[in-house]
């Protein structure tokens, strides 16, 4: 439960008490404003239970918002690491390509080199023929003739060899532009895999991002109703404070009317008067106080919130006391405090026991300093909390100012 | 008689218009064929034509230094066969080779020269011979820096009968014509002794001899030979030195005209003359011999 609506249920809680002191010695004509609490409690209770509940979907909202946050960031690290391969990839693609180019463009010059040697060497074969034929016509010239045609072996095989050599840098670069082709085609198929995990990271990221969006709309729209909820319950307490004003105005009355009426005490004295009441005051349990009075900040919603009263950290199933002399006024349960317990000490002075298991008294019981009361559930745990709250003259006060209490 | 009659030059002053005549015929028969004797003598029948336009080639590597193939070149000339070995560079064979194929210039206008330097050797005439062209290519084969040598083995057994045939063939004609000059001369001194023979009879008549009469008819026969064969072969070989210098493309065929005056040359000049002389004088006492018997 949160800190706001626990202010919430504290003013109610006030109001109810007041509530339930007047009602009994009220005259016929404050039936209509007990009959106009009620309705209001009723209300009251239902915008509570409104609200914690969601509250506990803007939790839950935000809770999804985080999750989301943090997959859509940890997808586009993803999507950084992934696009940081594509570029190197592409980047090799492109160089790869270069060196594709130029080993086709060798593989051409080559094969047009290639082209023209053998021409040459067919042509030069033409005019070995040739030659051999004029010079068959003289007879006499027999050793010239015979390293003509030694010279002519020569040349052509140096041709048939430069053939050769052109045949073989060719194969060479053909074998190369081979190889080329298929480091391209495997770095393109990596890059089409990598391509389509990018776009499946990006679609995961952009249905995130969706998500993201819906969860921060749901937040929104969430807040906005709970701002409304809030302000209606700010109304709601503001109209509770009037019938508590209309019960004091009438208790003044009562007083003057018998003689015993004396000056209201201002809330800076209401410690005391919580000290000076008969058999003074005693801590409900023994425990330590993980919540504190007064103005706290909410981690959860970023937000400051009032506390009404404290909460006291205890075994589980541990006995709860009253901590002074006084009358059950109220026992029943509460939304978002459970079962509730108030115990009306006179003089606008009351004690509100939340969370409680079971009730030990009834309502209109009379109890004594450290009477049980009640008791906390169990736990899992092994811990229970006690929501303790004080409140004197409609105004509710630091419990640990009148109590001693272990923080 | 006291006084002897001298009968050297007896038919000289018997007959002496026949004899005159046959004199300028003989004369004139030694010019040619002193001119075909120097001429075949020179040659060495085709030897000369033929070992004109054969070569050894031997074939060099292609990463040989001019300086060492020069080198060798001149060791190669010093062999005994060898007339002249010439060193061409890659760059000489390459102008020749295209001199050959003039086709193929275009076609390596980029190229580098594929043709290797190689060394001609040219065989003397008189050693062009199986034993003698084996000897030089051993030789080459045997040098490292040589990578082949060309002696044209397929075809210089043809060659080298050629030349014998050639050989053979020159000196059966230059001796059928000395033997047609003997039988020519032994029917001339037959005849003339049949013309004579009334005035041989009248000698022996007054005491002369016989047999000095033919002696002697024998020895000026011999000598007027020797004499009109050396001229005629002074002469012949004169007109050859005057036509080898008229027209020098045949001193590759016959030889340079300075051979004519070597030793060599001229002693078998002299040899003929000699030969002439014998065939002469044989002639003579056969023609005095066949005249007495009667026949012809």
């Amino acid at each position: 439960m949160t800190q706001g609506t626990r202010r919430i249920l504290s003013a109610f809680l006030a109001a109810a008490v007041s509530f339930c002191i007047l009602f009994p010695a009220a005259a016929p004509a404050a039936r209509d404003i007990a009959a106009e609490l009620r309705q209001e409690r009723g209300r009251l209770l239902e915008m509570k239970e409104r609200e914690e509940k969601t509250a506990q979907e803007l939790t839950e909202a935000l809770r999804k918002e985080n999750r989301s946050k943090g997959r859509v960031g940890e997808l586009q690290a993803l999507l950084t690491r992934q696009r940081s391969l594509l570029s190197r990839i592409d980047r090799k693609v492109s160089a790869l390509n270069e060196r594709l180019e130029r080993a086709e463009k060798d593989v051409r010059e080559l094969e047009a080199a290639h082209g023209q040697a053998r021409t040459d060497l067919q042509r030069a074969e033409v005019v070995a023929f040739a030659g051999q034929r004029a010079g068959a016509e003289d007879p006499w010239q027999l050793s010239a003739r015979e390293r003509e045609r030694h010279f002519m072996r020569v040349y052509l095989a140096a041709d048939a060899e430069g053939v050769a050599r052109i045949t073989r840098a060719r194969e060479r670069k053909e074998e190369e532009l081979s190889g080329l082709e298929r480091q391209v085609a495997v770095t393109e198929r990596t890059m089409a895999r990598e391509k389509k995990v990018g776009e499946s990271l990006l679609s995961r990221q952009e249905e995130e991002r969706r998500r993201l969006a819906d969860i921060a709309r749901e937040k929104k729209r969430k807040e906005k109703e709970l701002k409304s909820l809030r302000a209606k319950i700010a109304r709601m307490e503001s109209v509770v404070s009037r019938v508590e004003r209309q019960v004091k105005e009438r208790e003044r009355r009562a007083r003057k009317a018998a003689g015993r009426g004396s000056a209201s005490r201002e809330p800076a004295e209401a410690p005391r008067r919580f000290a000076s009441l008969s058999g003074g005051l005693s801590a409900p349990l023994a425990g330590k106080v993980v919540t504190r009075f007064g103005r706290q900040h909410d981690t959860t919603f970023d937000v400051t919130i009032e506390n009404r009263g404290v909460e006291i950290e205890a075994p589980s199933g541990a006995s709860v006391k009253s901590v002074g002399q006084g009358e059950v006024a109220f026992a029943g349960a509460v939304s978002g405090f459970g079962n509730v317990l108030i115990v009306q000490h006179g003089g606008g002075l009351f004690s509100v026991y939340g969370r409680l298991e079971t009730f030990l008294v009834k309502q209109g019981e009379a109890v004594k300093r450290g009477t049980v009361v009640g008791r906390l559930p169990g736990s899992p745990s092994g811990k229970s909390v006690l929501y303790l709250e004080l409140r004197a003259g409609g105004t509710a006060i630091d419990p640990t100012s009148a109590i001693p209490l272990d923080s | 008689m006291s006084e002897q009659t001298s009968l050297w030059w007896i038919d000289w002053r018997l007959s002496r218009l026949p004899l005159v005549r046959e004199t300028i015929g003989r004369f004139l028969f030694f010019c040619l064929l002193g001119f075909a004797l120097l001429s075949l003598l020179l040659s060495g029948g085709a030897s000369r034509f033929l070992a004109d336009r054969y070569a050894i080639t031997a074939v060099l590597r292609a990463d040989v230094p001019s300086a060492e193939a020069e080198g060798l070149a001149r060791k190669v000339a010093a062999l005994p066969p060898v007339r002249s070995a010439a060193y061409r560079d890659p760059e000489a064979a390459w102008k020749e080779f295209l001199r050959a194929y003039p086709g193929l210039d275009p076609l390596r206008g980029a190229g580098r020269n594929p043709m290797p330097g190689y060394i001609e050797i040219r065989i003397r005439p008189d050693r062009l011979t199986r034993a003698d062209v084996d000897l030089v290519a051993s030789a080459l084969r045997s040098v490292p820096l040589v990578e082949q040598v060309l002696a044209g083995e397929e075809w210089l057994p043809r060659l080298l009968r050629a030349d014998r045939l050639a050989f053979w063939a020159g000196w059966g004609i230059f001796s059928a014509f000395l033997a047609g000059f003997f039988l020519v001369g032994r029917l001339q001194e037959r005849g003339r002794a049949v013309a004579l023979a009334g005035d041989f009879a009248f000698l022996v008549e007054r005491g002369v001899p016989t047999g000095r009469m033919v002696f002697f008819r024998a020895a000026s026969a011999a000598v007027s030979g020797f004499l009109l064969a050396a001229a005629g072969t002074a002469t012949g070989g004169g007109a050859l030195f005057l036509f080898l210098r008229k027209f020098p493309f045949l001193e590759g065929g016959i030889g340079p005209p300075s051979d004519l005056l070597l030793p060599r040359t001229l002693a078998v000049a002299v040899l003929f003359s000699c030969g002439v002389a014998l065939l002469s004088a044989a002639a003579s006492l056969l023609g005095w011999r066949a005249a007495r018997s009667g026949r012809k």
